[in-house]
């Protein structure tokens, strides 16, 4: 087969899983382009969005912040999420010897690729930036990401079913941690002065 | 030691004790669900105090604790320490008045918080004479189990009897202690403590009743039904033990966070924070233990709801234990405090960690007992994916609505004037009760699932007999001669 469309991951999943399996996915310069995209349109789209609109929390006028300080939370958000997908990666790959994966690293950045692309993409909503609607837009596309990881594990990395589950599950569990331990981070430098500007 | 063969492993109670669990995780959900509709339609209490949220809402939190999480809890303790020490229970009969009268005291005890009797302790609203009540069926509880465990035919004490044994000791001390009292009318009495005493010994008893029954106890379910169930041993025995002494060490100094930037003094809130980022380290100690003995049992999950249910309830435990530490910290509390962001952890450790474990541990318990497959696996299966997309839901949603509610308390105009109103906040705050609703159905309707399922299994069947089976000499605890035989270390496994 061919080597992979770029819009593939969200149309025909269940196609380049099979593809990852064989090695024929996404060569790596195709990779090493469209994962600095992946990675960057989130914190550009809330770059973007916090600047037209301003920052939505709810019932009241919408929140503007400072260039700068828009700036420093989008780069923020960027190196989160390098730091999240490389640490997946890396996580993922340890946990592989454990559940029997042998596969080389590129399957695992292919695979969680195509795991991701859909939230890196309905990170658009980012562009207005009220958290309900994020939320609402988000959180339809993380359970799609999910059901990508559940399925699309064991197939792409050619171990039995029983055994991608439960590896899938300490990803989630992994991710489940990172994405509290954003939060966290978030509200700790929040707290120092950094973020949006709270009486504390 | 001589082994009667007449004698057989009381289960009777177990399957009696397990059926009020899910009756109590039915009607303790129910009212939750209400409770979360009435954030969305404030109307619907209908003007009735007794729907009132401050009436219901402990009556959901006590229902759940006590009535579906305890029940659960004395099933399997009372399972599991018959399997493990090779006797049957000791004074059975005790066993059914523990049974039996734990129940009257849940309903009495919701009937009492409905009607508005309350101390208004978190956890422990219930008034003096169900205090009294609690202690006595409690201490009941103990002497059935230690019983057990001190007429035991083997000589290692397995390492689900020590967490079942340190829950049964810290509860009793815990309870005690916090519901001293003056009693002023027979539903009425206050605290003999005053301010921040009181609340430094209630967020004593609070935070490690979480740490003791809700985390404790159930790992105690975890470490027995997880080897049985997975037909494995523990990855590492020598790591539980060590967890089990260092969660028991650390829990109990971490009750302090729940009162940062409070009037207790701050020595006070920073060594319940940092002995609460140190309890990090047991928790996931168990965690990965667990994960690593399930992770050679691959190979069930083709044909075992159950275990995919233990499996998530790791993943969950994980999360939560990591989330707790965290939100301990000073600088993250002082934004997540007083938000639904403590909604979503509470929710992510007891839909995540206690409600899966249970619901794994009763799928795989229920049809041993009475002998015959579990009525529908795809039935289970669908449980299985309501109940893990709910609690994602669930979590998610308060993790975002927490979050900007906490912006949002603390956010103030260039006059140093709070910026938003309790009313706008609560207002802005619908559309993720609104999510909060859903995911709260789905797992309310993945529970029912179960219930059916398991009454289905259950129906119209009595618990197939068991007889304990001879220990190994090697292990064998000769009390005649009132020494061991053993020349084993103690803490070697026996299940």
């Amino acid at each position: 087969m061919q080597k992979a469309n770029f819009f593939y991951p969200l149309f025909r999943p269940g196609l380049i899983f099979t593809e990852i399996a064989k090695g024929n996915a996404f060569s790596s310069p195709a990779l090493a382009f469209m994962l600095p995209v992946l990675l960057i349109l989130p914190p550009l789209f809330l770059w973007l969005g916090t600047g037209m609109f301003g920052w939505r929390l709810g019932s009241a006028s919408p929140l503007y912040m400072e260039n700068t300080v828009r700036l420093i939370i989008s780069l923020s958000y960027f190196g989160a999420l390098c730091i999240g997908f490389f640490g997946t990666v890396y996580i993922a790959q340890w946990m592989g010897s454990t559940y029997g994966v042998k596969k080389s690293s590129r399957a695992y950045f292919s695979l969680l690729t195509v795991v991701f692309f859909p939230i890196t993409v309905a990170s658009i909503a980012h562009i207005y930036p009220n958290g309900f609607f994020n939320v609402l837009i988000l959180l339809p596309t993380l359970i799609w990401c999910m059901s990508l990881l559940y399925r699309g594990l064991p197939v792409a990395l050619e171990i039995p079913p029983e055994r991608g589950m439960l590896m899938s599950t300490s990803l989630v569990g992994w991710l489940l941690v990172g994405a509290v331990s954003i939060l966290g981070i978030s509200v700790g430098l929040w707290t120092v002065g950094i973020g949006p500007s709270i009486a504390v | 030691m001589s082994q009667s063969n007449q004698e057989i492993y009381h289960d009777a109670v177990v399957k009696r004790l397990i059926q009020f669990s899910v009756f109590w995780v039915i009607i303790a959900m129910g009212a939750g669900v209400y409770l979360a509709a009435e954030f969305i339609w404030p109307t619907i209490d209908f003007g009735q105090f007794w729907l009132s949220f401050g009436r219901l809402r402990p009556v959901h939190t006590n229902g759940i604790i006590f009535g579906f999480g305890v029940s659960a809890l004395m099933a399997t303790a009372f399972y599991s320490v018959q399997r493990t020490s090779h006797v049957p229970l000791f004074m059975p009969k005790l066993a059914w008045f523990c049974c039996y009268a734990w129940q009257l005291l849940v309903i009495l005890g919701a009937i009492s918080l409905l009607a508005g009797w309350t101390s208004s302790k978190e956890y422990a609203e219930l008034e003096w004479p169900f205090d009294i009540a609690i202690a006595i069926i409690w201490v009941c509880f103990g002497v059935v189990f230690f019983g057990t465990i001190a007429t035991r035919r083997i000589r290692p004490i397995y390492i689900s009897n020590w967490f079942y044994g340190g829950l049964i000791i810290v509860i009793a001390m815990l309870h005690i202690v916090n519901n001293l009292a003056i009693p002023v009318t027979f539903g009425k009495s206050y605290s003999l403590y005053a301010g921040a005493q009181d609340a430094i010994v209630q967020w004593w008893y609070g935070h490690n009743a979480v740490g003791f029954l809700l985390t404790g106890g159930f790992l105690g379910m975890l470490y027995y039904f997880l080897p049985k169930h997975s037909e494995q041993p523990i990855w590492s025995y020598r790591l539980s033990v060590i967890s089990f002494w260092a969660f028991t060490y650390s829990y109990i100094w971490a009750g302090p966070h729940h009162l940062h930037y409070n009037s207790i003094p701050e020595w006070v809130q920073s060594l319940g924070m940092v002995m609460s980022l140190i309890l990090l380290a047991p928790s996931w100690a168990t965690m990965i233990n667990g994960i690593m003995t399930v992770s050679k049992a691959w190979q069930k999950l083709r044909v075992d709801p159950a275990l995919k249910f233990i499996v998530l309830s790791l993943a969950f435990y994980g999360l939560a234990t990591f989330e707790g530490p965290m939100m301990a910290i000073r600088s993250v509390n002082v934004v997540s405090h007083f938000t639904d962001w403590t909604i979503g952890h509470v929710h992510s450790g007891a839909l995540g960690w206690n409600a899966m474990i249970t619901y794994g541990t009763f799928y795989f318990l229920v049809p041993k007992l009475v002998g015959q497959p579990l009525h529908s696996i795809r039935l289970a299966n669908i449980h299985f994916w309501l109940a893990l997309s709910g609690t994602i839901l669930y979590i998610l949603s308060m993790w975002a609505g927490g979050v900007s509610q906490g912006l949002m308390w603390l956010s103030v105009d260039d006059y140093g004037q709070l910026s938003f109103s309790f009313r706008e906040i609560m207002a802005s705050m619908t559309s993720y009760y609104g999510l909060r609703l859903i995911a709260g159905l789905i797992f309310f309707i993945g529970t029912i699932l179960m219930a059916w399922n398991l009454g289905m299994t259950m129906r119209g069947r009595n618990t197939v007999p068991v007889t304990p089976p001879p220990v190994p000499e090697k292990f064998r605890l000769d009390r005649k001669a009132g020494k061991d035989e053993t020349t084993i270390a103690p803490g070697v496994p026996a299940a």
